[in-house]
């Protein structure tokens, strides 16, 4: 009897463990997951059906270790006249009247200590959508494969260029 | 009712819960810019070149700037004094730069003086206040103004002093607690110039150092640190031997092969023994006079008077001899002592006897002025004398005292108001001038005691230039803003430009520039021309240059030994104190930031702190153990500090740190013990080391902070 107690009080926290473990590794949202955003902002509407560029608005990927977010005077540029009544376009034009930043909310976010530099990739002619299938379809921001170390070693190897640690891990 | 084991059970699912909980993922947030500037580009750095403004060395400094903000401080590979290397002090100009107590905007005093309370006000009223004041002692009595700061060189000491002239005020005072006093005396007796020479140790085979710090807090330590690497590791077979003479283990006698104690303030005698031997064994030949009067001081009678054997006098000697090229360094010990200008000579009468003056591995006299040759007598006002200007300080605070002041124009890191001995009595005569402005980062003791304090941007976000005191053969050094400033600021120089045009008549004619950035570039070509070149590289190196002054050889005269000993009674304080400069805040202006508080001092590893450093004999004998608290006593003052045991120490010595004690310089440099500068006489030097203390335990609150086991560096048990 005094057995059978004992042994419970260590199964119930091991149990507690084992939930709390499930929650905290498959619970983790999935970064197919829709990210609320700000202003409902189509990226389907400006990459498929306007034709533009990515590198219009994300500026930086060809110069910078980051693919920045466009400036509210980017989004301004255009919408000062095209679109102006539709209800997300006032948003944006609220924010620039009020001079402030639009906070969006981060859908990719790679792990500390990975040095992924954005320029490398594209000024190596890796087209964008390889790493962001979807994206010229998506509303708001939507990453649709996870970043995982398996899929950039596979690139790596499969195009022959360096999968030395050091490379990404600094 | 809850039993143990439930108790247990329920515990751990709790704190599962609580640990497991914290693991939801927080959003990130990304920000873009409502309108990004025009050279802003993500993730990419750039590198700018300037000056590293934290103490006088002037090395100069590549800056590490991305998305609008500097981010890390290099030496610059190009620079001639420090050539890529950088020291502590160096780094932590960053922690100024973004320091949370730095003035943003003009203050305006809302209290008593030195009380600390001030108002902000915008800069219209901050500058309206100043030219109403300066017009009105202008029509009244122009020399009535006073204008105190530390060293200005370059353009900037051009504008301080044309202005000054032009306002019609001759009151213009430069304050260096760590100038150089005695040995431009000493070099002016021995060499024929008033003037620091360039050692070249690189070169040199044998260095008798004397109390020298030219490691660490010297007039160039990483310039010297440089040179000392390359004596001992640059040359095939060489290998440059060191011999420090001194009252202290201090890092530069750590790092000598050989140290060699001498009792405080006679490291010239040791010198004096040193040239006797080389004279009497004929080593030199054609000494003249000056054989004569080293006659006087035989090895046995140095001995007597600094305690260093004479056998040991002669084998160096004999030694320093026969290893040309040898040379001979005073430091600042052996520099503010009570009888410095003699020590200082003694020393310098090395080099001279030694015959490398002006040879490789020598000392040697550059023309640092050359470069601004086209100014003729102004020159010296880019290029002031690396003198503390101890005797105008002096006489300035009489004049206050006397109300000769009607309005004082205050600015620079050397703080006037910690840096000199309460004896002196600053403070009291400053509040005789009726107006006090001071051009200031941070308010300070200094700076507290204005009315109107304007603030000033930090060397990595003003223009400027500057010549370094050594290592450098007359180049010039370019500074330029790393990044755009953070505060509503404005330099000196431009206020002083701005100020002159408002005056209109003199000051006008004698600043035509519209501000200080038009000003260098008409002295260097401007954009697009030669200063833009020289911008890149951090300034104009590697020009050709005039060659070096010629020092006076042979017929050198040692100075009268004034015979002054040491302040106070030895029997009533049986220790002489010895100040010294701290490697991390030097004169103190270092105290202010967190990462030059937390490192440790290289000798006692101490932290946080000030503490006084005894020998572990003196301190059994007064039942003294390491951390105990004790109060230092001299005829002048008294403060409490921790004692720190140091067997490298004379036991008739105690020694403490500069730099710390601050009373006004904010959060991190207050608390932290108390100014040993406090301990010092109004002498009619500044000498460091011209007072006697006893120490008394006590019990103090506080502890101190060591990074090492307290006997571990000496005790080989210890090490065991």
């Amino acid at each position: 009897m005094a057995r059978k107690r004992k042994s419970d009080a260590l199964v119930m926290p091991i149990l507690a463990l084992i939930a709390a473990s499930a929650v905290f590794f498959v619970g983790e949202p999935t970064s197919a997951e829709t990210v609320p955003q700000p202003i409902a902002f189509s990226h389907k509407i400006h990459v498929t059906d306007y034709r533009m560029n990515c590198r219009f608005c994300h500026s930086s990927t060809n110069k910078s270790q980051y693919a920045n977010v466009p400036s509210v005077e980017k989004c301004m540029m255009c919408h000062r006249t095209i679109a102006t009544d539709k209800p997300e376009i006032r948003k944006i034009a609220q924010y620039w009247k009020e001079k402030k930043p639009i906070p969006w909310n981060k859908v990719i976010d790679l792990p500390n200590h990975v040095y992924f530099p954005h320029r490398k990739m594209v000024n190596a002619g890796i087209a964008c959508l390889t790493c962001h299938p979807g994206m010229d379809q998506a509303g708001t921001a939507v990453q649709k494969i996870e970043f995982g170390m398996g899929m950039c070693m596979e690139c790596h190897r499969k195009k022959k260029v360096t999968i030395d640690c050091w490379k990404c891990h600094y | 009712m809850l039993d143990r084991r439930q108790f247990l059970k329920l515990g751990g699912a709790t704190a599962f819960a609580t640990l497991f909980g914290g693991c939801e993922k927080v959003r990130k947030k990304l920000i873009p810019f409502v309108i990004p500037p025009d050279n802003y580009v993500l993730g990419e750095a750039l590198w700018y070149a300037s000056v590293c403004g934290q103490c006088p060395a002037g090395c100069g400094v590549v800056v590490r700037v991305s998305e609008g903000r500097a981010r890390k401080i290099e030496g610059n590979p190009l620079h001639p004094v420090n050539r890529g290397k950088l020291c502590a002090r160096g780094q932590a100009a960053l922690q100024a730069l973004y320091h949370p107590e730095r003035l943003a905007r003009p203050m305006k005093l809302a209290g008593a003086r030195g009380s600390g309370a001030y108002k902000p006000v915008s800069w219209e009223e901050a500058l309206s206040l100043l030219m109403t004041s300066l017009k009105k002692v202008r029509a009244e009595a122009p020399d009535s103004l006073l204008m105190l700061t530390e060293p200005i060189r370059g353009h900037a000491g051009l504008v301080a002093g044309r202005f000054m002239k032009a306002f019609g005020s001759p009151h213009r005072v430069a304050w260096a607690p760590l100038g150089a006093d005695a040995m431009l005396s000493a070099h002016e007796a021995v060499y024929g110039l008033r003037d620091l020479p360039e050692h070249d140790i690189a070169n040199a085979r044998y260095l008798l150092s004397f109390s020298g710090d030219f490691l660490e807090t010297g007039v160039s330590p990483v310039h010297y640190a440089r040179e000392y690497g390359r004596m001992r590791g640059d040359r095939e077979t060489i290998r440059g031997k060191v011999v420090h003479f001194g009252a202290r283990l201090s890092m530069t006698a750590a790092a000598a092969d050989l140290f060699v104690p001498c009792a405080p303030g006679t490291e010239g005698f040791v010198a004096l023994g040193i040239a006797h031997v080389m004279v009497r064994d004929g080593h030199v030949s054609g000494a003249g006079r000056i054989a004569d009067e080293l006659a006087a001081w035989s090895p046995e009678e140095v001995e007597k008077r600094t305690g260093v054997h004479a056998h040991d006098i002669a084998a160096i000697a004999e030694e320093f001899a026969r290893n040309p090229p040898g040379i001979a360094i005073a430091g600042t010990a052996a520099a503010t002592g009570p009888d410095a200008v003699f020590q200082c000579a003694a020393v310098a009468l090395l080099n001279v006897l030694a015959g490398n003056v002006g040879k490789p591995g020598g000392v040697s006299f550059p023309n640092r002025a050359q470069a601004f040759s086209k100014y003729g007598a102004e020159a010296a006002l880019l290029v002031p004398p690396p003198a503390s200007g101890y005797p105008a300080i002096r006489t300035a605070l009489e004049k206050m005292r006397g109300g000769a002041f009607r309005m004082a124009i205050l600015a620079g890191a050397t703080n006037p108001a910690f840096t000199l001995p309460p004896a002196v009595k600053f403070n009291e005569a400053m509040s005789k001038v009726p107006f006090v402005v001071s051009f200031a980062s941070f308010l300070d003791e200094t700076s507290t005691l204005a009315d109107l304090v304007l603030p000033v941007p930090t060397a990595l976000e003003a223009w400027g230039d500057d010549v370094a005191p050594v290592g450098h053969a007359g180049a010039v050094t370019l500074c330029q803003p790393v990044v755009t400033p953070f505060h509503d600021t404005r330099s000196m120089p431009d206020v002083l430009i701005a100020a002159a045009k408002e005056l209109g008549g003199e000051p006008s004619k004698a600043l035509p520039w519209g501000s200080f950035k038009e000003c260098l570039d008409k002295a260097y070509g401007g954009p697009g021309g030669e200063m833009e070149k020289a911008l890149r590289r951090g300034g104009f190196f590697g020009e050709s240059l005039s060659p070096p002054s010629a020092a006076r050889r042979g017929n050198a005269a040692l100075p009268k030994s004034t015979g002054r000993s040491v302040d106070g009674d030895p029997k009533a304080f049986p220790l002489a104190l010895h100040l010294y400069p701290s490697i991390a805040f030097y004169d103190g202006r270092g105290a202010n930031l967190p990462w030059l508080q937390e490192m440790p001092d290289p000798v006692s590893t101490a932290v946080w702190r000030n503490w006084v450093e005894v020998n572990p004999k003196t301190a059994a004998g007064l039942g003294l153990s390491e951390g105990d608290g004790v109060t230092v006593t001299s005829p002048s003052g008294k403060i409490a500090a921790h004692v720190v045991l140091n067997p490298g120490i004379a036991p008739d010595v105690a020694a403490m740190p500069l730099g710390q004690g601050h009373t006004r310089y904010g959060k991190f440099a207050g608390g932290r013990g108390e100014n040993p500068v406090s301990l010092l006489p109004a002498g009619e030097t500044y000498a460091l080391q011209a007072t006697r203390v006893v120490l008394a335990k006590t019990k103090l609150s506080t502890s101190l902070a060591r990074t090492a086991h307290p006997e571990g560096q000496w005790n080989v048990k210890n090490m065991m």
